[in-house]
């Protein structure tokens, strides 16, 4: 191309410069002066805002709650990996395997959930479990099972495993489709193969499809764990608040009140950064076990 | 081929569980237009049938009683602002990292890749007062911004693998017509990647339609507020008011557009946000 090096680089400039200005200011300066915040005592006002060293740190060691918006998080995720995992491998199979004719109707309809708001979601949900005119309470009763009927999302043991079933609910659609698409890549002839060497279709989907299918798995597990881990506070906020009783607060729920409601900027970045790093070394260290030879028959 | 008793029942029972599934997903938003429709005496009789006559009068209530006309309005406004927005920050950028040579485009490309990998969270404390220093704190254009970015990662990772299937000897031809590099991008590279275009555009868009966080965080005045905020406002309200007919129909209105494009676009959305996740 006939072209001067001066004009390529301001074409160059053109493309990247605007971008990446905005892209440093609302999205990397955020996060290193987030990290800068997390060691000052700050309310808000540029006045009171004091270096305290490790001080939020300290704080984040002795904070009963903190421990605990911990565990909610990792309670969540590894729910949600079983219950979304096993459901959309289940309806993967059943719609690729098995001949069904409505097959699509199915992908549509389950699909759809994955892109409603967590606002609908959520307050949906906060009806199905109403204690008075809920589904979930109803549907109890209906069986005769009232002694089983609480008031879930206000119960301080019940309101966590609560969440669980709107997550699942609403994100089954899209792995189920990245089950589906890896399915579809397998070669039909190893199925014949195992049908030939008298493999039942449960070993078949142990032996074949699993292992097969096992790059679309890690990357399903991997995306459903850093979702949760830095999105599970949407759904928290939504539906319970973090309440009862701080029990269903998860760490980015936790900084939102501590940061937006209490006014502790300071306190509230030293979570943020608690949560990064959490989520950084949970996806190395899930890497690193769900490594996994390239399997090729 | 012989089918064993076995089998046969075996795929009429593996419908059981899909059925279950379909009204598990179904029934909720079915009940949810249900509900609009109903009286809140009618709400607490018979919660989950259907209503006795079609009553507007919840949607009226929601535009009069809580402005929710002023919210669409804002939330339309941030979504297509931010999707267009998105869209003349990445186009460029995803063109210069695939096709142009320069050093350190693998770094940047890898910059703009790892950070959909990164909590945000950690960065909205600094971002509200840098907003509020900027003078776009409670401000829907202020919010379109940070949406557009947040965004960026995405849409340029997506666009990138687009704008890499396109024939190099095209642009070449062009360029020997006597087409500026900039006359490649806008009247060659656009056209011929529209269809990742208006993928990326959709799922934007929805995401922006539907994003209750930032909102919650960044605009503060309920003349400012999104729907989702509206919602969200309106459910705290019924825990006193209990207007959940209001709240139905507030719903129904955030959810209405989402079904639409769905409906259109049903095929793009899914393979766009399935592929996100496999390569991202």
């Amino acid at each position: 191309m006939v072209q001067s090096k001066k004009q390529k680089y301001l074409f160059l400039a053109f493309c990247l410069v605007p971008t990446f200005i905005l892209f440093a200011i609302f999205t990397l300066y955020p996060l290193f002066s987030g990290l800068y915040y997390s060691f000052f005592d700050w309310s808000g006002s540029s006045s009171n805002k004091t270096f305290i060293g490790f001080g939020n740190y300290i704080k984040l060691f002795h904070d009963a709650i903190i421990p605990n918006t911990i565990i909610h998080d990792y309670f969540l995720v590894v729910t949600k990996v079983i219950g979304i995992m096993v459901l959309a491998m289940f309806f993967a199979v059943a719609l690729t395997q098995l001949k069904i004719k409505e097959a699509p109707f199915y992908r549509v309809v389950f699909f759809f959930p994955n892109i409603m708001s967590v606002v609908v979601i959520g307050i949906l949900w906060t009806f199905i479990y109403n204690p008075s005119i809920g589904l979930v309470n109803s549907g109890l009763e209906f069986i005769g099972l009232e002694s089983l009927a609480k008031p879930w999302l206000g119960d301080e043991t019940w309101a966590l495993p609560s969440l669980v079933l709107p997550s699942v609910w609403a994100g089954i659609g899209l792995f189920m489709l990245m089950l589906i698409g890896g399915i579809s890549n397998i070669d039909k002839s190893y199925y014949e193969a195992a049908e030939i060497d008298g493999a039942t279709q449960w070993q078949q989907f142990w032996r074949v499809t699993v292992p097969l299918l096992w790059p679309q798995i890690k990357i399903a597990i991997l995306y459903i764990v850093i979702t949760t881990l830095n999105g599970s506070f949407v759904i928290v906020q939504v539906m319970t608040g973090g309440g009862p009783n701080n029990a269903t607060h998860v760490m980015g729920s936790y900084l939102y009140q501590q940061a937006f409601v209490q006014f502790n900027f300071g306190y509230g970045a030293t979570i943020g950064v608690m949560i990064l790093v959490l989520s950084l070394l949970t996806v190395l260290i899930l890497q690193f076990f769900m490594r996994r030879e390239k399997v090729d028959y | 081929m012989k089918q064993s008793v076995g089998q046969i029942l075996g795929r009429g029972g593996i419908r059981i569980p899909l059925i279950l599934w379909t009204i598990a997903v179904l029934y909720p938003i079915f009940w949810m237009f249900l509900g609009s429709f109903k009286s809140n005496a009618e709400i607490y009789r018979n919660p989950w049938g259907f209503p006795e006559t079609l009553n507007w009068q919840n949607y009226i209530d929601a535009w009069t009683n809580f402005n929710i006309g002023s919210s669409v309005w804002n939330s339309f406004i941030v979504t297509i602002v931010g999707a267009v927005l998105t869209l003349m920050l990445a186009i460029p950028t995803a063109y210069a990292i695939e096709r142009v040579n320069f050093r350190g485009s693998k770094y940047l490309f890898t910059l703009y890749v790892s950070a959909m990998m990164i909590p945000m969270v950690l960065g909205w404390i600094p971002l509200f007062f840098l907003l509020s220093d900027l003078h776009l704190l409670d401000n829907i254009f202020g919010l379109a911004i940070v949406y557009a970015v947040s965004q960026l990662p995405f849409t340029i990772f997506v666009l990138t693998s687009f704008i890499s299937t396109i024939p190099k000897s095209l642009e070449e031809a062009a360029a020997i017509d006597g087409l500026s590099p900039y006359g490649v991008l806008w009247k060659v590279i656009t056209p011929l990647s529209m269809s990742g275009i208006i993928t990326v555009t959709i799922m934007n868009a929805i995401q922006f339609w539907n994003e209750y966080f930032m909102a919650l965080i960044f605009l503060q005045s309920s003349e400012n507020y999104t729907l989702a905020l509206a919602i969200d406002f309106i459910s705290s309200e019924a825990q006193y008011t209990n207007a959940w007919g209001t709240l139905f129909a507030s719903l129904v209105i955030a959810i209405v557009p989402v079904i639409i494009l769905y409906a259109i676009f049903q095929k793009r959305i899914a393979e766009g946000m399935t592929e996100g996740a496999i390569k991202g």
